[in-house]
């Protein structure tokens, strides 16, 4: 059950600094690009805002403002991308994220919650993934000579968005091959990780896929989970210890790939086209994808947390290793972009649920962004943002990294 | 309640649909009671989000028409940014957030009320200019701190306080007419604050900031100095462990500790005579300690030793544009801490500054402060000579303990800041303390040392601002007290009657 009062010492916290909307000052690079939230950037009203959901959430819990369907179609405009979190936490002790995250599964236990995000639970309960592709056809892009290891104890976790783009995750099969890495693929045993629905608010429902999939990890003696999808990836570390002790370690493609390069087990193409690029940093591979600790306590005067919290504040995302398999490989140069790292600014797929013009917003700012950079295409390492970036207007190149770099395997 | 729809569709017409909200979940975007708040705020009956000053003055006029108060705000950072009465609409500037121009030749910068120090620092010091942004953190308004509440900056030792720093004026007067002040009514550009006539500063700003003025600055023109330390700035590390640094071999930050804070003020005065450093303060090392700490309970394993290791410190940061000018320096600051008895503290407390450098140019953590709760608040405010502001800095640890030592309030007695401007002509004061929002007597406590506080400094012929105000304080002192409240108080009924401005 939800139960918004556990945030409640975050709602009574705030005071309005407005640190949750504006970039921090280790990245402050002028007026452009200042800001980090971006329904805030879209919507102009500070209700969006994470400041504002919190005074929402509190509103809620005190039974001033009602719950409606309207709401929730706010509350999820919002991409619940973590910006907000992570910079309220560079000052402040509090869960604005998670705060957000209850006031989803608040609403969704009330009935209140977008359409496309209800039909994603009724797809998985129809026997399909949450975007409505039956599990029946979940792999039907695996070439029919491809044999995996199945001894291995690794295995490659496909993901949803492999039926709509299978590229990735081929490309992420020729790195593994290509630096010998066994490792093998769960076909039919395979369920979406979870992460959306658990994001949404529906919390039972990702809950009993979690439960699965990680069974079925236990029962395939898997040990390591390599994603390609930086929305498995946060999910397995964020979401999956809510309700698992997971068995199991899990790695991002692009940190396989960097051990590799650092291991030199992987070799490329002295001759291919020289291109300058730009890295967007995932939200879920990012700051959204500190492994979650689990803390019951009591805050005491003046903050004390006893039992001692572990605070997730994005400090120790996969931010570094995608940025140095980039910069090993020949003829690509990399531009930062001003909002990147644990201040970067969200491609805003998931807003697309409640509100696709803001969607469209928030992917043509980063466009705009990446477009100062001078880079030729745009770098990232989930096929959310690929889509989302994609659909953006006057739109560079959109490259997923594993595909970059299997393009350029000698 | 909400406002008669006729008022709503006029509001409407001027701003557009989408920059105009009644909804219930909008409006508790910006009505949620604050912790340093001890009661709630009222709501206001819609938001509207102007894109002009065109639209400003529009919308003031329909408010006068019908008779609807209306509060500006952009950060919503201070007590006064809220709905106060029934039938108030929140006038936010969000959209409009335009740097209209940065004139490096004649050193001034123009901006609109929604862009923030996070956004404008940036751009001056690129080209080598600074500003003396208040410390209010990142996503603070330029234009409010500057034209509106004065809030102190803590690096202002070789400028001045923000609200000097004010030029040309465009605003909405109450009636809804526009009104340049300065050298842009004469028609001459935004560099001078005044023009023909009486001055009208005062009106802008009143006597304490948001207190005290009339009408809705939505441009005006801020005045920059030459930065200090290098224009480019080098940053590492991720949130929230980044660090800042002013490369060049100019840039240097010492930080001694005292046992007097008499000597303290010696060395600020000997050091502004030389006109040596681009900052010095003694500053409250509480927000420092939380400043320095990731966390709450950090904070509390670490406080005992910030105590012990600089109850007192003064902060000098040496910025100057060569390394032979940054010898000299060095030489007579070594030369006045001697004479004064200042002991440098150990380098792995000195080094936090010079790696978070954003402290001497946005004040950027200053947040932390928030960090036990946010139940805070500032007292004893106010600009006195040095000598003056450290008499009142020791007459703290006569009544402080009564509370500390009780529990009543958070704070240490020497948990105060003295930060000299205008190289120790004058300077601004400030103590901070805490309450325990999760005790129901907090807000007794808090009032009752306010009061206590305020009763020294009477006693010690200093008029600082302390909660409760000017009226308690006048009320104390009758005719030997500052009037300027009642003036401003009798301007602005004067211009504006009937109360429609409600900030």
């Amino acid at each position: 059950m939800s139960d918004l009062n556990r945030f409640r010492y975050t709602m009574e916290s705030c005071n309005h600094c407005g640190q949750c909307k504006w970039i921090l000052p280790h990245r402050m690079s002028g007026w452009d690009f200042a800001e980090v939230c971006p329904v805030h950037h879209h919507f102009g009203f500070d209700a969006y805002s994470g400041q504002g959901l919190v005074n929402i959430v509190r509103e809620v819990m005190e039974g001033k403002l009602e719950r409606t369907d309207e709401l929730a179609d706010m509350v999820h405009t919002c991409a619940a991308c973590g910006a907000c979190d992570v910079n309220c936490k560079s000052v402040r002790d509090m869960e604005v994220l998670e705060t957000i995250y209850e006031l989803r599964h608040d609403l969704a236990q009330a009935g209140h919650l977008p359409d496309s995000c209800r039909r994603m639970a009724e797809n998985v309960s129809a026997g399909c993934d949450p975007f409505g592709v039956p599990l029946a056809e979940r792999f039907s892009w695996l070439p029919g000579d491809f044999r995996d290891d199945p001894d291995s104890d690794t295995v490659l976790f496909a993901g949803c968005s492999a039926s709509r783009d299978p590229g990735p995750v081929l490309a992420a099969i020729r790195i593994l091959q290509a630096g010998g890495v066994p490792f093998r693929l769960l076909r039919e045993e395979e369920r979406c990780c979870g992460g959306a629905l658990w994001r949404s608010g529906q919390q039972e429902t990702a809950g009993d896929l979690i439960r699965g999939n990680a069974e079925a990890f236990r029962k395939a003696g898997i040990r390591t989970v390599i994603t390609v999808c930086g929305e498995c990836f946060g999910a397995f570390r964020s979401i999956y210890p809510r309700f698992v002790k997971p068995g199991f370690r899990t790695v991002h493609i692009s940190q396989v790939a960097a051990g590799l390069i650092r291991e030199g087990k992987l070799a490329f193409r002295q001759d291919a086209r020289p291109l300058t690029v730009t890295y967007h940093d995932p939200c879920m591979l990012g700051r959204l994808s500190e492994e979650y600790v689990p803390w019951e306590g009591e805050i005491r005067s003046y903050g004390l947390h006893v039992p001692e919290k572990h605070w997730n504040r994005g400090e120790f995302g996969v931010y570094q290793e995608p940025r140095d398999v980039l910069s090993a490989l020949p003829g690509i140069t990399v531009r930062e972009m001003t909002r990147r790292v644990e201040e970067s600014w969200c491609c805003g797929y998931w807003t697309g649920q409640a509100d696709p013009e803001c969607a469209a917003a928030t992917a043509d700012e980063r466009m705009r962004e990446a477009r100062s950079t001078d880079a030729e295409a745009i770098v990232s390492c989930c096929p959310f943002c690929r889509t989302a970036l994609s659909g953006a207007g006057d739109p560079l190149p959109v490259v997923d990294l594993a595909e970059l770099v299997a393009g350029r395997l000698a | 309640m909400s406002l008669p729809r006729a008022v709503y569709a006029e509001l409407e017409s001027v701003v557009g649909s989408r920059n105009i909200s009644e909804k219930e979940y909008i409006l508790a975007g910006n009505r949620a009671q604050t912790p340093e708040i001890p009661f709630p705020h009222r709501s206001a009956d819609a938001i509207v989000l102007p894109g002009s000053t065109e639209q400003v003055a529009e919308i003031v006029r329909i408010c006068n028409r019908h008779g609807v108060r209306y509060v500006g705000t952009v950060s919503g950072g201070i007590p006064t940014a809220y709905a106060t009465e029934e039938n108030t609409i929140l006038i936010h500037f969000k959209r409009m957030n335009r740097i209209l121009e940065i004139n490096e030749k004649d050193r001034y910068a123009v901006v609109e009320p929604g862009v923030r120090h996070v956004q404008l620092y940036p751009e001056v010091r690129k080209r080598g200019l600074s500003y003396t942004a208040a410390a209010v953190g990142p996503g603070g308004s330029v234009l409010v701190n500057i034209a509106c509440t004065g809030g102190d900056h803590h690096n202002q030792y070789g400028s001045s306080r923000p609200t000097r720093y004010l030029l040309g004026v465009e605003m909405v007067t109450p009636e809804g007419e526009i009104l340049r002040t300065g050298s842009l009514e004469a028609g001459a550009g935004w560099f001078c604050p005044e023009s023909a006539g009486p001055s009208l500063r005062g009106v802008v700003k009143g006597y304490s900031g948001n207190a005290g003025h009339i009408g809705i600055v939505t441009k005006c023109a801020i005045a920059l100095d030459r930065c200090k330390g290098p224009a480019e700035t080098r940053s590492e590390g991720v949130s929230p462990h980044s660090r800042i640094y002013m490369d060049g071999g100019c840039s240097r930050v010492y930080v001694f500790n005292y046992s007097s804070i008499q000597d303290v003020g010696r060395a600020m005065l000997a050091l502004g005579e030389s006109e040596v450093g681009a900052t010095v303060q003694k500053y409250f090392y509480l927000p420092l300690s939380l400043m320095m700490t990731a966390s709450a309970n950090e904070f509390w394993e670490k406080w005992g030793r910030f105590r012990e290791a600089f109850p007192m410190p003064l902060v000098v940061h040496l910025a100057p544009h060569s390394v032979r000018e940054l010898e000299y320096e060095e030489k007579i600051l070594f030369d006045v801490i001697r004479e004064t008895g200042g002991v440098r503290l150990p380098r792995d407390l000195e080094k936090w500054w010079e790696e978070h450098m954003d402290y001497f140019m946005i004040v950027s953590r200053l947040q932390s402060v928030l960090r036990l709760g946010g139940s805070w608040l500032p007292i004893k405010t106010g600009g006195e000579s040095v000598r003056h502001l450290c008499d009142i800095g020791d007459s703290i640890s006569g009544f402080i303990h009564d509370f500390t030592d009780t529990g009543k309030i958070f704070d240490a007695p020497q948990n105060y800041q003295i930060i000299p401007m205008e190289y120790g002509h004058f300077a601004s004061f400030e103590l901070l303390f805490m309450w325990d929002r999760l005790d129901p007597n907090s807000f007794r406590y808090m009032q009752e040392f306010c009061t206590v506080s305020r009763e020294t400094d009477l006693k010690n012929h200093a008029h600082s601002m302390t909660a409760g105000g000017y009226g308690k304080a006048g009320e104390a002192l009758g005719r030997l007290y500052c009037n300027c409240h009642l003036w401003a108080g009798r301007i602005r009924e004067a211009f504006d009657p009937s109360f429609t401005m409600d900030a």
